[in-house]
């Protein structure tokens, strides 16, 4: 068993690496979404190896049902054209912006997580939904009540700020 | 090397190559695919942290679906905000989106 959790240890991570390279590098937006997916469904099957399934359950109905057809919508939307807008070459100083901050967090936070490593468990904790459910409507009842009216307001101000008025041009 | 150590190694890797796309995109669509990709780096981080330490599992778990539900909510906005920025500038290139007053 401990061998099969490392195989699909690497499987995912090898998805996760190809996947993010995509979503950053690709000339394509719509190649760079399909990248995005699947990382989103490698990172829930890290959360199954991580014994947490409601939370990759969750990340596949939100992530990967949700947010990416909401991203297609955009790139849709936005008349993106078939080579893309981000096809020609990227400026200088804008790679190596990008490399100083790809390397200036990666480095910070690697070395702190491996030379200061917590205490962590052998096995991860087995955490059943209806503990989850009830510290929802336990003691976390504010935040997830908050986070309801926070979607209200978001899809309300998406609706407003879209809203194409009737009779202006 | 623990268990942790290497979900986390990831959780760093997502972040990190969100934040790379994050500044080398020219479309806000591609910065928006390169922030949802740091958002998910940070999930799996939490996630990790919650599971295999002894810190509150439930409380870890609950703090992941939050960051989900506010990742939901800020594509939604920000659909809308590239919708209207198309609209007006006609395109969603950041170079050409320098001007305040439309």
């Amino acid at each position: 068993m401990e061998i099969l959790a490392k195989a699909a240890f690497t499987f995912y991570c090898l998805i996760i690496c190809m996947g993010s390279i995509m979503a950053v590098a690709s000339r394509s937006l719509v190649r760079a979404l399909v990248g995005l997916i699947a990382v989103m469904i490698a990172v829930a099957g890290m959360y199954l190896l991580l014994a947490a399934p409601f939370i990759a359950f969750m990340q596949i109905l939100i992530y990967v049902g949700g947010v990416s057809v909401l991203i297609f919508f955009a790139i849709m939307l936005s008349r993106a054209s078939a080579e893309g807008d981000e096809a020609g070459p990227v400026s200088l100083r804008k790679a190596v912006n990008a490399f100083a901050c790809l390397l200036t967090p990666a480095i910070i936070l690697s070395l702190i997580i491996i030379y200061h490593p917590e205490a962590a468990l052998d096995a991860p904790t087995n955490v059943p939904p209806a503990l989850l459910g009830e510290g929802m409507l336990g003691p976390y009842l504010l935040p997830f009540e908050l986070i309801s009216v926070v979607l209200f307001a978001a899809m309300a101000g998406a609706v407003l700020a879209a809203w194409r008025k009737r009779g202006r041009k | 090397m623990t268990d942790l150590m290497l979900f986390q190694l990831v959780g760093v890797f997502l972040f990190c190559v969100g934040i790379f796309g994050l500044v080398r995109r020219k479309t806000l669509m591609g910065m928006l695919i390169a922030l949802e990709l740091m958002i998910n780096g940070a999930g799996l981080s939490i996630v990790a942290a919650a599971q295999l330490t002894t810190g509150d599992a439930v409380r870890g778990q609950l703090a992941a679906l939050f960051v989900m539900g506010l990742a939901a909510a800020e594509a939604t906005l920000m659909l809308a905000i590239i919708l209207v920025v198309v609209k007006r500038f006609k395109s969603g290139q950041t170079d050409r989106i320098s001007q305040m007053r439309g």
